[in-house]
């Protein structure tokens, strides 16, 4: 028996029907736990600052014993020691806060949510120098898009170029460094040094102003971004590196081959960073 | 992106581009594309539109339009319009970093009327004159050709070149274009632009109709349809349909079953006459003429799919049998070049409905339901079984009930997190399979 066709409408009210939400795909790595390495290290400190810490506490007290002035003198100069290491844990902490806060006002920017797009674009013109401005811009401008496109114009623009130019600094220094250094060993620290200086330099640029930890995270970030940025010429230095490598060749052109290839990489690192440190997503 | 009138083209636009920019921010749409992307990063952005001539397709508008409470369906369009998406592709072989892939997508939207005017570039104004009456002799439309068949019949062999007599016939012949659209449900209609003029006001050449005289009359409106096949050729051929590498046919089966058999039988010959239109060989002769000239030769579609539109107005069991049947009616209009890789896909590009089973009758049936646009009320729907070949008489003898008008699904994040789709992604994994 064939069923007839037939179209109904329902008595009850009903909302408007929304899409069932599909599986999140995400290409994110996932992050290890922290690993034993960080725990060794940790318990390393607790002992180093606790023990530190106690014995510095029974000496005070063998002082206090002694004299007043003694006992005084000495918690003076601990709580100023203390006070320093203190300070250096507090700024790490904050520099890691900094760049923990750009992680997200990216994930802000990405969100596509227009709220959180404006808020994102808000807070990160005020953070920056010479971004007050737009943020005055930005007060006039409701739609995230333009907004977007806003920065993108002015303080992306303004603070890449003033990236490129640091790295250009960077990568002249470089070329001068390993042509004046006589030893290979002392141009790789040179040149290392130059690089994790060149990162501080571009993050402080960036309102980023990175301690030690601080500039261990961002260069990890910069190693991801260049692989979005530089990977062309990460992979034509690589293989200019492999070229100019050969024995006859370093013989020819002697140590200024390595440098341009240091140089490149300086260029690309500085880039980099620049990416790293800038939360509005590329146009 | 091509397709009839009333398919879906502008719906499919919105839809696309929403669709592609959601996901090039991360957001969970496209998962079929997104699982062909297998973790390489993507990125789209509106393309400026640059010196471009075309209008440019206003995405949000619509988008705004499907968004907002109550929703609506876009407009009828008027005018020819285009969106350009960069897409940026990053991709590893076998784990050395490569520069991205760059890709531009122009989406170009134009009413569907138009069309139908690229079979004329190859027809003469007598055999086109030929067929058009030729199918308006059929009695299935005498009650709506009449008054322009009287006056055709009445023309006597030899009439004089009568600017009054060219202007009434041009003015019965396009109200019975528009009797047929309306009344009848047709789609083979020429020239499109009689139903649906560009905008600006009408050229001189405009008044013409089909007629088979030798004289005067015939020979003045042999040139003014000249006059508009050569508009066709410098507005529409050469600056939309010339440059062409891959091509989405649009068709809206399940309304053509319900407007009976002889707008089905019309509907599956402007599909066929469409697709045959367009370029699909490479030809020696354009290709070594433009190598002469030191000109890039002219593309040809390489893939083209044919989607059928609306499908989620049937439910999931029947989406085989459309995407079968507009097989059957569209196979053969493509050739049989090998050049030419094609797919038959059931879609909605903006989702309306939901599955669920209906007893009807005492039995189970799988059947859709949403809500009708301007009612917060759910209907159901099960308009009929869909066959999967040309339905023959013994189909025609139960009605196929009109699909309703469903208002679409909400789009999440008011479609910055895209626009509920069916079958939309496999249909752009399909057309960008080699760029993946």
């Amino acid at each position: 028996m064939k069923v007839e066709p037939r179209i109904e409408l329902e008595e009850a009210r009903a909302p408007r029907l929304e899409p069932s939400p599909l599986a999140v795909i995400t290409t994110d790595e996932a992050v290890p736990p922290s690993g034993t390495a960080a725990l060794a290290l940790a318990g390393v400190a607790v002992l180093a600052l606790g023990l530190a810490g106690l014995s510095i506490g029974n000496f005070m007290v063998d002082q206090f014993a002694r004299s007043a002035w003694l006992g005084w003198t000495t918690l003076g100069i601990a709580s100023a020691g203390f006070g320093l290491i203190g300070a250096g844990v507090a700024r790490e902490i904050r520099a890691l806060l900094v760049l923990r806060h750009v992680d997200d006002l990216r994930a802000g920017f990405a969100s596509g949510d227009a709220g959180r797009m404006m808020d994102a674009a808000s807070t990160w013109s005020r953070m920056v120098p010479g971004g007050m401005t737009t943020a005055a811009a930005l007060q006039a401008v409701n739609d995230p898009d333009a907004a977007v496109a806003l920065l993108r114009a002015g303080p992306c623009r303004t603070l890449r170029d003033a990236a490129d130019r640091l790295g250009r600094v960077a990568a002249v220094q470089a070329v001068a460094g390993v042509a004046a250094i006589p030893s290979p060993a002392l141009d790789v620290l040179f040149v290392a040094w130059r690089g994790v200086r060149l990162v501080r330099q571009v993050a402080a640029l960036y309102g980023v102003r990175p301690g030690v930890l601080g500039t261990l995270g961002l260069l990890r970030r910069a190693a991801v971004a260049a692989t979005l940025v530089g990977v062309a010429n990460l992979a034509g230095n690589t293989a200019a590196h492999a070229v100019l490598s050969n024995p006859l060749l370093a013989h020819a052109l002697g140590d200024a081959a390595a440098a341009g290839v240091a140089a490149r990489r300086l260029l690309v690192l500085a880039r980099a960073t620049a990416l790293a440190c800038d939360p509005v997503p590329p146009g | 992106m091509t397709g009839l009138a009333r398919a879906g083209k502008t719906a499919f636009l919105t839809s696309a581009a929403a669709n592609l920019l959601a996901l090039g921010t991360g957001q969970s749409v496209l998962p079929g594309l997104a699982r062909r992307l297998k973790g390489r990063s993507i990125r789209v952005a509106l393309a400026p539109s640059g010196a471009s001539g075309l209008p440019r397709f206003d995405h949000q508008r619509h988008l705004a339009a499907l968004t907002q409470d109550p929703p609506a369906w876009p407009e009828r369009t008027s005018a020819a319009s285009m969106l350009a998406l960069d897409v940026t592709l990053g991709r590893e072989r076998l784990g050395i970093g490569l520069p991205s892939q760059r890709l531009r997508l122009e989406l170009l939207d134009y009413p569907g009327e138009w069309l139908l005017d690229l079979p004329l570039l190859r027809t003469s104004f007598a055999d086109w004159s030929a067929s058009v009456l030729r199918r308006l002799d059929a009695p299935a439309v005498a009650q709506h050709v009449a008054e322009f068949m009287a006056f055709s019949s009445a023309l006597p062999a030899g009439a004089p070149a009568d600017e009054a007599m060219a202007a009434t016939g041009h003015r019965l012949y396009r109200a019975m274009l528009h009797r047929l659209r309306d009344d009848a449900g047709l789609s083979l209609l020429q020239p499109g632009r009689f139903l649906m003029p560009a905008p600006g006001p009408e050229p001189a050449w405009t008044p013409f109709f089909p007629n088979l005289g030798t004289a005067g009359l015939e020979a003045l409106l042999a040139r003014r349809y000249a006059a508009y096949v050569q508009a066709v050729q410098r507005d529409l051929n050469e600056p939309m349909f010339g440059n062409l590498d891959r091509i989405v046919v649009l068709v809206d089966l399940l309304t053509a079953l319900h407007a009976g058999r002889e707008a089905f039988d019309d509907a599956a010959a402007s599909v066929a006459a469409a697709a045959r239109a367009l370029r699909w060989r490479r030809s020696w002769v354009e290709t070594a003429w433009a190598l002469g000239h030191l000109r890039r030769p002219p593309r040809v579609v390489t893939r083209v799919a044919f989607a059928a539109t609306k499908a989620d107005h049937v439910a999931d069991r029947q989406r085989g049998n459309l995407a079968a049947l507009l097989r059957n009616v569209a196979q053969g209009g493509t050739g049989e070049s090998a050049e030419v890789r094609t797919s038959y896909l059931p879609i909605a590009a903006v989702r309306c409905t939901e599955d669920f089973v209906w007893t009807l009758d005492g039995r189970p049936v799988s059947a859709v339901r949403g809500r009708r646009i301007g009612d917060d009320r759910m209907l159901r729907s099960y308009p009929g079984e869909v066959p999967d070949r040309p339905p023959d008489d013994a189909f025609w003898a139960y009605p196929f009930l009109q699909v309703p008008e469903f208002e679409p699904l909400r789009p999440p994040d008011a479609g910055r997190g895209g626009v509920p789709e069916l079958g939309l992604d496999t249909l752009l994994c399909f057309l960008l399979d080699d760029f993946l």
